[in-house]
């Protein structure tokens, strides 16, 4: 089957999200759709797949103008979407969340008539992409990867020719991401297209015939798979904005002989069915710990535990000789301590309240009792101006900001003022490239400071870039610490899913952490 | 229509739509539905209306009953609207002014003998930790084992009326009363003063003072943000360091002390002791007080006012006019669908 997409635009609001693309897919291709953040890459892909319908221009297939009103619509064509977001339910088994996605014969066909079992007929593809994959197991036992793989298999048991996959590689650790590359080969080679939608010039290079590179709702350009190199794609996605100034971290010899700003001591903590334990780690005033690890192994309860928002118990957290958490008190937040949490729309702002009164928060303590609300609008404007939050008025209730601009606020806000140590988890996710930029130069920024910086990220490229020492959670502990100058990223990837302990990591329970510390620094 | 009049029918519209319009629109749908309800009745029902509106409003002694009946509403509005800041829904007003009046008279009857300046700050003191307490316990129970609030608060009503009426017919029934359920008469000291020669007391003072009060705080102070936060996003109040645990505790222990001197108020002043029916229902229109004024504390009193008004009236109606008693109820009911449904329907027009 042939795709066409012929001058689609679509704009929301203000905001013109595709300008006139025009994109072929031929049978048998992977097409890889490259782009930073926001250069509208999914969106064009979501009205191919039938969730919005373009402003403007024609989508043919196999020569012929369709109109894809719908998801039903685009699947009854045969064109199949793997979103981000996995739509799975975990408290059922693989079986039932193929059975659930798998249409039902309608009653005049003969598919009906000599239907053997549906449970045959959705295992089919299972059993080829993952044989070592058991019907029955609980989706909430899978991996991620294993997760994504069977999100594949629903769509292919759809019967589809041609499969969008919207950044697939990103909640993978790398051998997983090869894994899934090899597939994305082999079913091209069976004759289905496959779409990629990417910002990593690793899947790039791995596994796509043809790239198109978008930038700022625009096609830039079409390369074949020979043409493309490395730098040419990073200019091409980047185009002016390239001359971003540097992000700088502080250079090593600033703290390499210094005692730590924090240690954290034997921590162990449990929430629900989340646990960490045996955290041993030191940051160094001024030290950006890296933190990795495939998401829902721990990170989250760690950085609650570090600032307090859930009770130790086991270990203490000591910040300058001092105790700041432990598993013998009522665990308390402190104004030193940064916490940048995941999804900052959710977990750390008042969304009926305005932004004055959610950067007035981060120093609530010191507020006083009527409190004095010039100084606090004040703050909240040069926070607004500096990482250009849209809309700028600090009057507004938090409620009415995308979720991009609450995290640039919620950045802002938690890097403002002095800080002992700066939890920042994920806090780029989701944003583009400049805001990205400018959210780690600020981070960096404090470290160099004085600020110890605890940052987990997903993203294995900027942690291997601006981290002093990566530590890798799996499972609630920590089953890795790694110097990126010297590391290989598959060490990272093996360390993330816990398939067998590398070379340098294995003594890390026994090992102090200062000792550790100081191999990665020296 | 000429050019000149236009603005004001422009401006005039504009203020339709906003809440001068609903309050309009409000007041005329309750006066067509009351109207009707007598109409229903078989009774003259314009001139009964009429009748209603002088019973509450029409003369200094009706309107000084009306304020007698508002002092309570006020005070037990205060005790749900002050948790609701907070995101709890309380329906603990009841039996947090049983258990004020059951405290304050304990209070009265261990000191009968003393002065008045010991005796009423003693029952003060007594009626305002009875009440707290009545606030307290849900307020533990919610923040240590997450007992929802609402269903305890509803329960311990029951708990607070019977305590009520277990004393009064037992051990602090007064042996002279010939078989009547109450404690003997309060001294003179215990009796909170009142005003202009009639029952309108102290109560109604405490809730107005207190409405201004907790409204500054609340609008103003860093405390009542942090109500706010929490209430808005848990989490967020956490991270900032706002304790939510403790601030359920002290606004269901303030809104009990409220309601308390409510149910010491009642007992001292109207019934001169302590009995059974002491509150007639006080609590729940305390209640939906607090609702339809949006749990705005200044917005609490006149809305208090005019219930206390219908409750009053309702009183004159059962005299004249032979309606049942659950009359009061039925109007009370009209009125308050109709202010929820108008409101309502204003705020969805508005966000459109």
């Amino acid at each position: 089957m042939d795709i066409q997409l012929y001058n689609i635009t679509k704009h929301f609001g203000d905001v013109t999200a595709n300008d006139g693309v025009s994109l072929d897919v031929r049978a048998g291709e992977v097409v890889a759709l490259l782009g930073e953040n926001g250069a509208g890459k999914s969106t064009l892909m979501k009205m191919l797949f039938g969730l919005y319908p373009p402003d403007d221009g024609a989508i043919l297939i196999d020569g012929r103008e369709t109109t894809i009103e719908s998801p039903q619509k685009a699947m009854s064509l045969g064109i199949g979407m793997v979103f981000q977001q996995f739509n799975l339910v975990p408290a059922l088994s693989v079986l039932d969340n193929l059975l659930l996605a798998y249409p039902k014969p309608p009653f005049w066909t003969f598919r009906r008539l000599f239907h053997t079992s549906p449970r045959k007929a959705v295992l089919t593809y299972l059993h080829e992409l993952a044989p070592g994959l058991a019907p029955d197991t609980l989706v909430r036992d899978l991996s991620v990867g294993q997760r994504q793989l069977l999100e594949l298999v629903k769509v292919l048991n759809l019967d589809a020719k041609v499969l969008i996959l919207d950044e697939p590689t990103s909640v993978l650790p790398p051998q997983e991401a090869e894994r899934l590359w090899g597939l994305i080969r082999k079913l091209a080679e069976a004759g289905r297209s496959v779409v990629l939608i990417t910002h990593k010039m690793q899947d790039v290079m791995a596994c796509a015939h043809r790239v198109v590179v978008m930038r700022a709702g625009r096609m830039v350009q079409t390369l074949t798979h020979e043409q493309c190199t490395e730098s040419s794609l990073v200019s091409l996605m980047m185009g002016d904005s390239n001359q971003r100034s540097a992000i700088e971290v502080t250079p090593r010899e600033a703290f390499a002989n210094r005692p730590p700003r924090i240690s954290i001591r034997d921590l162990d903590a449990r929430h629900g069915a989340q646990s960490v334990e045996d955290i041993r780690l030191d940051i160094a005033p001024g030290e950006i710990l890296g933190v990795a690890g495939v998401s829902g192994n721990g990170q989250h309860l760690l950085a609650d535990a570090l600032v307090g928002l859930t009770p130790l118990a086991r270990g203490e957290v000591i910040i300058d000789g001092r105790v700041l958490q432990s598993a013998s008190r009522t665990p308390s937040t402190s104004d030193r301590v940064s916490y940048i949490p995941e999804q900052p729309a959710v977990n750390a702002v008042a969304a009926d309240l305005s932004l004055t009164t959610n950067v007035a928060l981060s120093h609530f303590r010191s507020l006083r009792f009527f409190p004095a609300w010039t100084p606090e609008e004040q703050l909240t404007r040069k926070i607004i101006q500096r990482y250009q939050v849209r809309p700028d008025n600090p009057a507004l209730a938090a409620g009415q900001l995308s979720g991009g601009n609450l995290q640039k606020l919620v950045v802002g806000r938690e890097l403002e003022g002095d800080k002992d140590l700066v939890v920042a988890a994920y806090p780029t996710m989701g944003l583009d490239a400049g805001a990205a930029h400018d959210i780690y130069q600020a981070l960096f920024a404090k470290a160099q400071e004085g600020a110890a910086i605890l940052w987990i990220s997903e993203d294995l490229d900027d942690l291997m870039s601006y981290a002093h020492r990566i530590a890798v959670l799996q499972g609630g502990r920590v089953s890795g610490i790694f110097d990126p100058r010297e590391c290989d990223r598959l060490d990272i990837g093996r360390a993330m899913t816990g398939e067998h302990r590398p070379a340098s990591t294995q003594q890390p329970p026994e090992q102090k952490p200062a000792d550790s510390h100081a191999r990665a620094v020296s | 229509m000429t050019s000149a009049t236009q603005p004001v029918v422009k401006l005039g519209l504009q203020l339709l739509r906003g809440p001068a319009g609903a309050v309009l629109v409000m007041t005329a749908i309750f006066v067509v539905a009351t109207l009707a309800f007598f109409a229903i009745n078989g009774r003259e029902a314009v001139s009964l209306f009429q009748e209603m509106v002088m019973g509450a409003f029409g003369d200094s002694y009706s309107f000084s009953e009306t304020l007698v009946k508002t002092a309570p509403i006020l005070l037990t509005a205060l005790a749900v609207a002050l948790p609701a800041r907070l995101g709890l829904i309380s329906v603990g007003g009841e039996g947090q002014l049983y258990l004020g009046a059951l405290f304050g008279t304990g209070a009265v009857l261990a000191a009968v003998d003393q002065p008045g300046w010991i005796l009423m700050p003693l029952m003060l003191a007594g009626s305002m930790a009875g009440g707290a307490l009545w606030g307290v316990i849900p307020g533990l129970l919610k923040t240590r084992l997450g007992v929802n609030e609402t269903i305890s608060t509803l329960l311990l009503n029951y708990v607070g009326i019977l305590l009520v009426s277990f004393v009064v017919h037992g051990p602090w029934k007064n042996p002279n009363s010939l078989g009547w359920p109450a404690t003997i008469e309060f001294p003179a000291g215990a009796i909170l003063p009142q005003f202009f020669d009639t029952r309108v007391h102290m109560g109604l003072v405490f809730g107005i003072v207190a409405a201004i009060v907790l409204h500054i705080l609340v609008t103003r102070s860093r405390w009542g943000l942090g109500l706010q936060v929490s209430r808005s996003n848990p989490r967020v109040g956490a991270t900032a360091g706002i304790s939510y645990e403790r601030n359920v505790l002290i606004v269901m222990a303030v809104g009990g002390l409220l309601a308390g001197l409510a149910g010491i108020a009642e007992a001292s002043v109207i019934q001169n002791r302590l009995q059974d029916g002491l509150a007639s229902g006080y609590g729940m229109t305390g209640f939906l007080v607090a609702w339809l004024a949006g749990q705005h504390f200044l917005r609490i009193i006149p809305l208090s006012v005019l219930m206390g008004g219908l409750l009053a009236s309702a009183d004159s109606l059962q005299l004249y006019a032979q309606l049942p008693k659950a009359s009061a109820d039925i109007l009370q009911a009209l009125l308050f669908i109709i202010v929820l449904a108008v409101a309502s329907l204003w705020a969805r027009r508005s966000n459109i």
